[in-house]
């Protein structure tokens, strides 16, 4: 049997520090303040912290006393996202992974040597998946839970314990890794038991007697032969990260920076289950002011203090990048109204999809990256026109005999495009260019056909015509009814001739001009 | 672009007036879902002209299309005379190494191009079908008569394929 922890140490301050790629744990002093806001009391701080005397239970003034130490507010969402974090860096090694404290999670590795090999491997690449994630970790392996779990609590870096070896590796650990209640610890700590090996040495009956199956449990854990089943924690399918700002952010540039580390993050542990995401959702809560001017008009509509955004994409997508890129053209063609201060981004995991290309098949845009080359192209020349249809897609024709009816799709990656269409034949065939929107215009009639026609500051004879066909539609739909009579005519302008389609709308009687026929 | 996508490239179609007819497209045997239809509109930034050329440059570095249509075909001749030379010359060099066929089509020669073709006025070819009391005129539009003529050609070998005279047929014929 193989067991895995990986135990992240003050947690809280690593969980506060995780998004900030600024942060230096090891190095500078940080701290961790919780509380209400009139009596904010230190709450967990680093080693470094604790050498510049900071100890928990502090006050603000007292901590703010001790130089270059850096003090933060304690975010409970941020400690839960990055506890699910850890949980996924478990994940991708073993499908039991327990949750056994905040910061602390144990899995079952065995059987996995043949896959990860030797336990100094697993260990160094557990450490550096969790690195990956932003801890600094702890990463013990062990042939019981509870061994693995205190030796990564109690010894820094990758400890490996031989089966058998469990009680003279504990030995020297200090008695409150084993994190016995206040009493239990106070009544040891009178008898001058300071480490694991001198609470294994106990005789059996008598502390049993003195702190009943409480000091009998504490002793097989420091014997480190103490077996207990793991409970397996359910997997999240949740993916999110968020993050809340001492400052807000105004511009979009530090705002892409900051969404920059949060999707890293994201990405990172839907890899580490091998997952991927076409749905991203980016809640932005905005700061929001009242203004005190005295008005004499009415009072403006307040801006809404939280944003949204969702992106979804044809193929899901492991890449930060793409998605950085993706949000980022989002926002700046609809950017938040107001300053950012706090973001949350959540991303849907997918399963990731493979593809075989074929070697004579006709090279096609990349789905990732012609997702990007949308949004561009969105940015440049708009996202939907006036009648609410997409600038930038594939278009697909609505099964109605509505004229000029259409969508304008996202690409599909999923659609089988395997074997295009030929055509029926292969003669050429003229289109009608459109006007949109058609052109209204004046119509000179003789017995019911049109003979001159004049649009857009043009007067023009009709030489030829053919018509009046009539096209008409959803007459149980007032809103969507339509009733026309369209005719095809050759019109002479100066020397130059073209053919065009006309339409009468009825019953209004207004003449249009659709297009040109070429 | 019925016959690259028929033979399963993709083709993009930067619309600078919105004037592509999808049904028309379709009607000729264009695979819709292979085309990438860019429709240029009217925004306070960039004039559709600007906004064509863009797009078009845009695509360019994406890659992955067989054609690159940009239809200019409705903007003023005066607007396209006063593209510099210069926008043109940087087109021709960015296409030059790509599997990609750069197509525009406007009311006027442009500097640069690898192949120029002028279409002349099309002669539409009217068909009798007889008095119906629906239809007075009795006439139909049957076909019409295309010419081409090649005006400037960079290519080494002599353009085959392009027939100088071709017909059309309708779409409902």
């Amino acid at each position: 049997m193989l067991f895995g922890c990986i135990h992240v140490p003050d947690f809280p301050v690593q969980a506060a520090l995780r998004l900030d790629p600024a942060a230096r744990y090891r190095e500078n002093a940080y701290a961790v303040m919780d509380g209400p806001e009139s009596l904010l009391k230190i709450f967990a701080c680093n080693e470094t912290a604790r050498r510049a005397g900071i100890t928990p239970g502090m006050t603000k003034a007292q901590a703010e006393a001790a130089p270059q130490v850096k003090l933060c507010k304690r975010v409970l969402q941020q400690e839960e996202s990055a506890h699910s974090a850890l949980l996924d860096c478990g994940y991708g090694f073993s499908p039991r992974v327990e949750s056994t404290a905040p910061g602390t999670v144990t899995m079952d590795l065995t059987g996995t040597a043949r896959l990860l090999g030797t336990e100094q491997k697993i260990g160094e690449q557990l450490a550096g998946r969790a690195e990956s994630c932003g801890f600094q970790v702890n990463v013990a392996l062990a042939a019981n839970p509870d061994a693995a779990m205190h030796a990564a609590r109690g010894f820094r870096g990758i400890t490996v314990i031989p089966p058998g070896d469990e009680a003279r590796r504990l030995a020297l650990l200090p008695i409150e890794v084993l994190e016995p209640p206040e009493e239990v610890l106070d009544t040891l700590d009178s008898w001058g038991i300071r480490d694991f090996q001198a609470l294994a040495a106990l005789p059996v009956v008598p502390l049993t007697q003195r702190l009943g199956q409480q000091g009998l449990q504490l002793q097989r854990q420091a014997r480190g032969g103490m077996w207990r089943e793991l409970v397996p924690a359910e997997p999240a399918i949740v993916f999110r990260e968020d993050m809340e700002l001492e400052e807000p952010v105004e511009l979009l540039e530090p705002l892409a920076f900051i969404l920059n580390r949060l999707l890293e993050q994201v990405t990172a542990r839907l890899l580490a289950r091998s997952l991927a995401t076409d749905h991203v959702q980016i809640d932005l809560v905005l700061e929001g002011h009242t203004d005190r001017q005295i008005r004499t008009g009415p009072k403006p509509s307040a801006p809404a203090l939280e944003y949204q955004r969702t992106l979804k994409l044809p193929v899901p997508t492991q890449e930060n990048k793409v998605l950085l890129k993706l949000l980022q053209l989002d926002l700046a063609e609809h950017p938040p109204q107001a300053p950012v201060k706090k973001l949350m981004v959540e991303a849907f995991p997918a399963h990731v999809q493979f593809g075989q290309g074929g070697l004579f098949q006709p090279v096609a845009p990349e789905p990732a990256k012609l997702e990007i080359t949308m949004a561009r192209l969105r940015a440049v020349v708009g996202d939907k026109d006036e009648q609410g249809c997409g600038r930038v897609g594939f278009p697909k024709l609505v099964d109605t005999h509505s004229p000029d009816t259409f969508q304008v799709l996202p690409f599909d990656a999923g659609k089988k495009l395997l074997k295009p269409r030929t055509p029926a034949s292969s003669a050429p065939r003229f289109a009608l260019r459109r006007f949109r929107p058609p052109l209204e215009a004046r119509v000179g009639l003789s017995r019911a056909v049109p003979v001159a026609v004049a649009f857009n500051n043009k007067k023009t004879t009709v030489t030829n015509a053919s018509g009046p066909w009539r096209n008409s539609g959803s007459w149980w739909d007032k809103a969507e009814e339509w009733q026309r009579e369209e005719w095809d005519v050759e019109l002479r302008v100066d020397d130059s001739t073209g053919v065009y389609r006309i339409f009468q709308e009825l019953p209004s009687g207004r003449w249009f001009v659709e297009g040109t026929y070429d | 672009m019925a016959q690259s996508t028929g033979n399963g490239h993709f083709c993009a179609l930067v619309d600078a007036s919105d004037c592509f007819d999808p049904a028309s497209a379709e009607a000729a045997g264009v695979d819709l879902a292979r085309v990438l239809w860019v429709r240029c509109g009217v925004r306070r930034q960039l004039k559709p002209l600007e906004q064509a050329f863009k797009a078009a440059d845009i695509l360019l570095h994406n890659g992955g299309f067989g054609i690159i249509a940009v239809d200019l075909g409705h903007i003023d001749e005066r607007h396209i005379r006063r593209v510099p030379l210069t926008t043109w010359f940087r087109f021709a060099r960015v296409v030059e190494k790509k599997p990609i066929a750069l197509v525009f089509l406007t009311n006027c020669p442009v500097g640069c191009a690898g192949l120029t073709l002028a279409m002349k006025p099309a002669v539409p070819r009217w068909k009798r079908t007889g008095h119906v009391d629906a239809q007075p005129c009795g006439l139909s539009l049957g076909e019409m008569e295309f010419e081409i003529e090649i005006e400037q050609s960079r290519l080494g070998k002599p353009v085959q394929s392009a027939r100088p005279k071709f017909t059309a047929a309708s779409l409902w014929a």
